[in-house]
């Protein structure tokens, strides 16, 4: 296990903010934090990245202790803050050269540039950060965050302020850092869409407390949110019927009400229909899935 | 390259690549300069003596050190946090000591550019050389701990007050109450208040010895009392500075 | 060399005038004036104004004027910035009376000088009073010759710097191309 979070708990003068935090990330995996404004996700992050010491609980980062072990646990991880700020008067080389070295590390003009391209940022070598775009700036902190070759990223909302393209790119990295170079990888998100491509394990914080926390699908499962789709045909359906993964739950006339499982991707299922010949005109989503979870968990009050 | 060296070039590049440190150098030489052109343009101070106007020279370039360490150690901690540069920071193999080591080094690089800038004034007006190559050293050996001990003492309290504007307020406050004695003229450091508190004001001390090099044309082996004083005011404020820094969070 | 003679001649005939003049004016530095003055140094001289006549002098005025006597570069001198008493007045100056006064000068540059109190009254009585001479010697002050340059210097230098790291100079380029 890369990451171990157990019931955690911290204060700020007095105020509890964790009080009862849990989750567990393994290499390779993507696991999505979430929670509304002020849950406490920025907080566990802070905790697991050895910036803040947990007044109760147990946290372990690849075996060691955060807090004891903070230099050689920022060897091997890097983050992304949410608010992230840049030394406006460097180019986007220098910046990285300067973290490389501060990282021990003394990268050339050649490696510089191509950990920019990485991330989708051109050379820019007379340009200073303090003209770049929030999109840039973002693409820029991970290029830093990657400087080390982590094995653990930490992203707080890494997409946010992105446009549709940005986004995208950034999530082809992820899955790539992931899927490919074996980086575990703790995003806290408000973009249930970005959960939905990338994640296969979450957690949801809700004042303070690990409300839901384990494999998307089981949760979903567990809280019948399994995803629900309207679907317009132009005809009538071929014989074969729905893949196993879609259930039918109502019809009327041309319009079809399906419950999708959520170990298939609703992406799949439609390229599945269309290949089985399916004359689906439109689809609509009906609720139910990774919103309605995090909407019934978050609901839920302390006692 | 040693990490805290590195931190230190980049605080140095930001004061001489950066806008706002290119600022704040404009605004220090141009208060040199308002000075040396009153000093040739208005007829009281244009017949001061020379060596009292070097030694007036000196002690308002220790003052303007003085001051832009302040500004620049308030903004150490506080200013990056509120700037969000501070936990990238963190997050580098960097210890809480590295990162301090850095920010001294950047105070130090700080007032070397100040000096440095500061030195053809000090020949602009020393023009006879009387003392003038003392004086030079003098600002060297005496102004350096003076000025930086202020920066030491702002950059502690950026990081326990974890606000820059707070910390450069407190920082300014006991900075004019150090340089007090000074604005408020020989008759007030006569009184036996006075005279105590010169006894252990690092400015006091500093512009005294000064005065002792540059007009009465002392040694500043001679200088010891002063240069007890100063030294004693750089190591309490770098200890200050350690014991801050040392409870840094994001 | 023609100079002074030409300023004794004239003063000998105000002299051979005053002489037959009730107004009497005389002129002698302050016991206090240092020996060896320099630039920057006060001096201060103290003149006695008196009426030998037996008539009351009416609408006195007194002052002094001060001479630069370096040869080749003989010159009134402007009291602007050496002296703030420049002329005293007294309405009525009875039979004996006296008038004192003290004139302080702030010596501004170096320099042999020569100073005369002089007096005259309404009706056109005039008096001289005995000549002063003084040295001025020269001190080390600063040179505006070195000062200007880096007063203006400097700032411009840094400034330039800012202008070109904020990209404000790439906005100049482009304007005056366009």
């Amino acid at each position: 296990m890369l990451v171990k979070v157990e019931g955690i708990a911290v204060a700020f003068d007095g105020a509890p903010v964790l009080r009862n935090v849990n989750l567990s990330l393994r290499e390779g995996e993507i696991y999505g934090l979430l929670g509304p404004n002020g849950a406490g996700k920025s907080t566990t992050t802070a905790v697991v990245a050895g910036l803040l010491a947990p007044a109760g609980g147990r946290v372990r980062v690849a075996g060691m202790d955060p807090v004891t072990a903070a230099d050689r646990i920022h060897g091997l991880m890097g983050m992304l803050p949410e608010r992230s700020g840049f030394y406006d008067w460097m180019t986007a080389e220098e910046y990285l050269r300067f973290f490389a070295k501060l990282h021990g590390r003394d990268l050339g003009a050649a490696a510089l540039r191509e950990r920019l391209e990485r991330v989708g940022l051109a050379p820019r070598p007379r340009q200073w950060i303090g003209t770049f775009s929030h999109g840039m700036r973002q693409r820029l902190g991970l290029a830093r965050a990657l400087l080390n070759a982590p094995r653990l990223l930490i992203l707080d909302e890494p997409t946010s302020g992105l446009d549709p393209r940005g986004r995208r790119d950034i999530h082809d990295i992820l899955i790539d850092l992931s899927r490919n170079h074996g980086v575990g990888i703790l995003m806290c998100t408000h973009l249930l869409d970005d959960v939905d491509r990338l994640c296969r394990r979450i957690g949801i914080i809700n004042n303070g407390v690990t409300v839901a926390e384990g494999d998307l699908g089981d949760l979903l499962a567990a809280q019948d949110c399994l995803a629900r789709f309207q679907l317009h045909l132009a005809g009538e359906p071929p014989d074969a019927g729905l893949p196993a993964h879609a259930h039918l739950v109502a019809r009327d006339g041309e319009r079809y009400v399906i419950d999708l499982d959520p170990a298939v991707t609703a992406d799949a299922t439609w390229r599945e229909l269309l290949f089985m010949g399916w004359p689906v005109t439109e689809i609509r989503r009906e609720g139910g899935g990774l919103e309605a979870l995090y909407l019934n968990a978050t609901e839920q009050r302390i006692q | 390259m040693n990490a805290a060296l590195v931190l230190a070039r980049k605080e140095g590049g930001e004061l001489l690549l950066g806008a706002r440190g290119l600022a704040w150098l404009l605004a220090a030489s141009g208060a040199l300069s308002v000075f040396g052109l009153l000093l040739v343009s208005n007829s009281e101070l244009s017949l001061l003596d020379n060596a009292q106007v070097v030694y007036d020279m000196a002690a308002t370039i220790t003052a303007l050190g003085a001051l832009l360490a302040v500004i620049v150690g308030s903004d150490a901690i506080a200013g990056e946090r509120e700037r969000g540069t501070l936990v990238p920071l963190l997050l580098t193999p960097l210890s809480r000591g590295g990162i301090l080591a850095g920010k001294l080094g950047g105070q130090a690089l700080t007032w070397a550019v100040i000096y440095v800038l500061a030195l053809p004034y000090l020949w602009a007006v020393g023009s006879t050389g009387q003392n003038l190559a003392a004086s030079m050293v003098a600002l060297a050996v005496l102004g350096t701990p003076v000025v930086l001990g202020f920066g030491f003492f702002a950059m502690a309290l950026s990081a326990r007050l974890g606000m820059a504007r707070s910390s450069l307020l407190s920082a300014l406050i006991c900075l004019m109450v150090s340089a007090s004695p000074l604005l408020l003229g020989p008759g007030l450091r006569q009184s036996a208040i006075g005279k105590a508190f010169d006894t252990v004001n690092p400015f006091s001390a500093a512009v005294n010895a000064y005065d002792a090099i540059i007009i009465d044309s002392q040694t500043i082996g001679a200088q010891a009392a002063s240069l007890i004083v100063v030294f004693i005011w750089f190591g309490l404020t770098l200890c200050f500075a350690r014991r801050s820094f040392r409870g840094i969070v994001r | 060399m023609l100079f002074p003679a030409l300023l004794s001649i004239a003063l000998g005939l105000t002299a051979a005038v005053a002489a037959a003049s009730p107004l009497k004016i005389e002129l002698s530095p302050a016991p206090g004036n240092p020996a060896a003055p320099r630039m920057g140094d006060r001096l201060a001289f103290h003149s006695v104004i008196t009426n030998t006549g037996q008539q009351p002098i009416d609408g006195v005025i007194a002052w002094v004027g001060l001479l630069k006597v370096d040869p080749g570069h003989e010159q009134p001198v402007d009291l602007e910035d050496w002296s703030a008493q420049k002329a005293v007045t007294q309405s009525t100056l009875p039979p004996g009376g006296t008038i004192e006064v003290d004139w302080p000068l702030r010596l501004i540059e170096d320099g042999h000088y020569r100073l005369v109190a002089s007096a005259v009254s309404r009706s056109g009585e005039i008096a001289t009073s005995p000549l002063a001479d003084f040295s001025v010697q020269r001190k080390p002050v600063v040179e505006s010759s070195r000062v200007l340059p880096v007063a203006f210097g400097v700032p411009l230098l840094l400034l330039a710097l800012l202008l070109h790291r904020s990209g404000l100079s790439s906005i100049f380029r482009r304007a005056t191309r366009a």
